[in-house]
């Protein structure tokens, strides 16, 4: 028997485990590389995720398993492209009075498949709307109970699967983000913000899985109510900075943010005040660090306490509005402001009864609805906005109670909107723009695309510049108060409109649902379809 | 169960059976080496891949892979052996199982992931009959560690999640046991076959451009060994 080292079980298993740990470390493929540089428009991860994938049939399939899919179907038409959907991280700047880096996520949707859809491609940067949902985002394609899913889906069958490459960013402050609040209607982080997601789209592109799909330079800005109001913000930005924009189509925009927070402030409140009333001025806080001392100097006791970091927020609008934490219309007092109110306010004795008659509740039921108790912003605050739209009136708002003569007076936050008022300038588009809505919006009104049409042709007159013909489109899907016959989009929205009556008992059950769904349901999509078709016009039909 | 555990359960079972490694020693051979063909069947079950962008259902399995086998076996007594025994690390594929397609991503019988793993295990064998027996049946229980190591994800794969993906596997210790036989064909040629069982797991993490998803997986391997050995 040869002597053999005695080796112990135990000391051979400890000698292997040491071995095999080198090896635990060895090789493996890789993940993305994360950039080391926070400069805005940074691509944080190269090449991005690609969230799904989808041929023109599952792309179909998907839509027309639902009804909702279906009906944009209809107006998006067949998809002919297959779509990859990808989850960009970009840097950005916040909106603070010093912009500082921070991050934010967005999609970036390519085209697919065949001719027409792979080779060089537009792209179309998008902005989306209003949400108060913090988890938005507008990537995810995925999951059907994400809330962006609709506006998701939307872009993806207008834009993407047409073979357009489509860019949209969820915003700073939204999903994955690390901004604690969101820029809300900050023309110039929220352009800045577009303008970083599209130089990030721009990289990532050539190393995703479709990179047969390339950018063909031509640049195309949309978006909807808040997005409308970014689009255009971020078309200024571009040609301000001499870069190409090939056209741009927002929808329903406010882009006239301070003439429409007069008439709000004057009792024409708009359907979701009470929403944007609190992102708006928590927005402006941290651009201007002025708009309040406390957040009783704006809003009632009663919803005061913590609105500043109330938005956007993980918990659905109607558990804030069952959890007390918003009134789900009443922006003002029912009880408005009194001549007593007026004189302590130092309003001359002439224009009190004038004053108090102008801040009393409308008889318009769509506006009265912004009144009641409790209420979101208290009467004082109320006064002193007024006072400063009386004192520094809005060109284009001319109120029937003309008060030139009250004493000067500056609200912060109407400073604010006057600052990120898109009539900021002065500014012309060098290229075409459609500006499109509905003429009886409840929500963002419709004089937003007036005022704003106004401006470009008054700012043209001014430096007696002659406009192309066709330059600048104001449409209106909704031929309300039009003597002209509809056109094919205005009568799609006649039978929506209907449509969406009926299904609720037709009268006025019938008429309240309209007015429901008016902003967030029966424009956006004729919307989209005009916006297509200008762009395609704009392109010369070739995509 | 640790290196440490295992010397405090196999202490007092040599003791138990009158033995101490010394004794052993002197009897006969008292050192085998082995080597021949390591059947793998994989009989694994895997909670479906949770993380975000995961739709659920997805799933995974492993192909059965065959290798060479390597041991070394110390005699302790008439009865009573003590085994080291490896494979040489072979490749394992991971295969999607679930729905057809991902979106329109091929998942369904599509190989995701390779890994090569390597898996030591030491058992205590107790031998049936007597030496002077030709043929010997014995069991054997022990502990099996394991690592992961070459983790790729393939082309596939990196469809499915979405990118190069990066993978982690955590390395598994656990129970094993064996059913075998032992045939002397002489003084130093023995032809072993034996069936062996062990409990692997591990929990997988896939790293997609910073998203992490994660699967736990019960490999249970069951293996069919065919040996021959040399003793001394």
């Amino acid at each position: 028997m040869k002597q053999w080292t005695r080796l112990t079980a135990a000391t051979i298993v400890a000698l292997v485990s040491l071995a095999l740990a080198a090896c635990s470390g060895g090789s493996n493929t890789g993940t993305a590389t994360v950039a080391t540089s926070n400069s805005h428009g940074t691509l944080i991860d190269t090449p991005p995720l690609r969230i799904a994938s989808l041929n023109a049939a599952d792309f179909a399939a998907e839509l027309g398993a639902s009804a909702a899919g279906t009906q944009l179907l209809q107006a998006s038409g067949a998809p002919v492209c297959g779509v990859d959907f990808y989850y960009l991280q970009y840097w950005t700047l916040d909106g603070g009075q010093q912009p500082a880096p921070t991050t934010a996520s967005g999609a970036l949707m390519v085209p697919t498949g065949g001719a027409g859809c792979t080779g060089p491609r537009p792209i179309v940067l998008y902005a989306h709307g209003t949400t108060t949902d913090k988890s938005y985002n507008i990537a995810n394609i995925a999951d059907p109970t994400n809330p962006a899913y609709s506006e998701s889906a939307l872009i993806a069958a207008m834009y993407a699967a047409q073979g357009f490459i489509v860019v949209a960013p969820n915003y700073a402050g939204y999903d994955s983000s690390s901004l604690s609040y969101h820029p809300y209607l900050n023309a110039n982080q929220q352009a800045g913000e577009m303008i970083d997601a599209l130089t990030a789209a721009r990289t990532a592109l050539p190393k995703t899985f479709a990179s047969a799909t390339t950018d063909s330079g031509k640049l195309l800005l949309t978006g909807y109510s808040q997005g409308g109001y970014v689009a255009l913000a971020t078309m200024r930005a571009l040609e301000a900075a001499h870069q190409s924009v090939t056209a741009a189509a927002p929808g329903s925009g406010p882009y006239a943010l301070e003439a429409f927070g007069d008439l709000i402030f004057t009792g024409a409140v708009d359907l979701g005040s009470v929403v944007f009333a609190p992102l708006l001025t928590t927005s402006y806080q941290h651009a201007y660090g002025n708009i309040y001392s406390a957040t009783t100097d704006i809003y009632s006791a009663t919803y005061a306490s913590g609105i500043d970091t109330l938005l956007p927020s993980t918990q659905s609008l109607s558990t804030i509005f069952t959890n007390n934490l918003l009134p789900q219309t009443a922006l003002f007092d029912s009880t408005t402001p009194t001549i007593n109110d007026l004189a302590n306010a130092s309003v001359p004795a002439p224009y009190q009864a004038t004053l108090a008659a102008a801040m009393s509740v409308p008889t318009n039921p769509l506006f009265a609805s912004g009144f009641g108790s409790p209420y979101l912003i208290n009467n004082a605050y109320r006064i002193n906005y007024v006072l400063d739209a009386a004192s520094n009136p809005d060109n284009a708002f001319t109120p029937s109670w003309g008060l030139a003569a009250t004493p000067p007076s500056i609200n912060t936050f109407r400073k604010a909107l006057y600052l990120n008022d898109l009539r900021q300038g002065p500014w012309l588009p060098s290229a075409p723009l459609l500006m499109c809505g509905g003429v009886n919006d409840p929500t963002v009104f419709f004089a937003n695309s007036i005022i704003m049409g106004n401006y470009f042709a008054a700012t043209a007159a001014a430096d007696s510049i002659n406009l192309p013909p066709n330059l600048i489109t104001v449409l209106s899907v909704d031929p309300a108060g039009s003597n002209a016959p509809p056109t094919l989009l205005q009568q799609a929205f006649l039978g929506e409109e209907a449509a969406v009556s009926a299904a609720a008992g037709g009268g006025p059950a019938g008429q309240l649902a309209v007015i429901e769904s008016y902003h967030g349901t029966l424009v956006p999509p004729l919307c989209a379809v005009a916006a297509r078709g200008f762009f395609l016009q704009v392109l010369g039909g070739a995509g | 169960m640790n290196i440490k555990t295992l010397v405090k359960f196999a202490a007092p079972a040599l003791c138990l059976l009158g033995l101490s490694a010394a004794q052993a020693a002197d009897s006969t051979d008292s050192n085998g080496i082995y080597a021949g063909a390591y059947l793998v069947q994989f009989h694994s079950t895997a909670s479906d891949l949770s993380g975000p962008y995961t739709i659920p259902g997805l799933n995974a399995g492993l192909d059965n892979v065959t290798t060479a086998y390597f041991a070394y076996i110390r005699r302790l007594s008439e009865h009573v052996d003590v085994e080291l025994a490896a494979g040489d690390p072979p490749t394992t594929k991971t295969i999607g199982q679930g729905p057809a397609t991902v979106g329109s991503v091929p998942f369904n019988g599509q190989t995701l992931i390779t890994a090569k793993w390597l898996s030591p295990t030491a058992l205590l064998e107790y031998k049936f009959m007597s030496d002077s027996d030709a043929l010997r049946p014995y069991v054997g229980v022990g502990i099996n560690h394991t690592v992961f190591y070459d983790r790729q994800v393939t082309l596939a794969g990196q469809h499915v999640t979405g990118g190069p993906t990066s993978l982690s596997l955590t390395p598994s210790t656990g129970l094993a046991a064996t059913l075998g036989l032992s045939y002397r064909v002489d003084s130093h040629w023995y032809a072993h076959a034996s069936y062996s069982v062990s409990n692997i797991h591990t929990t997988a993490s896939a790293d997609t451009a910073g998203l992490i998803r994660k699967t736990h997986i019960d490999f249970g391997p069951r293996a069919v060994v065919l040996a021959v050995g040399y003793t001394f």
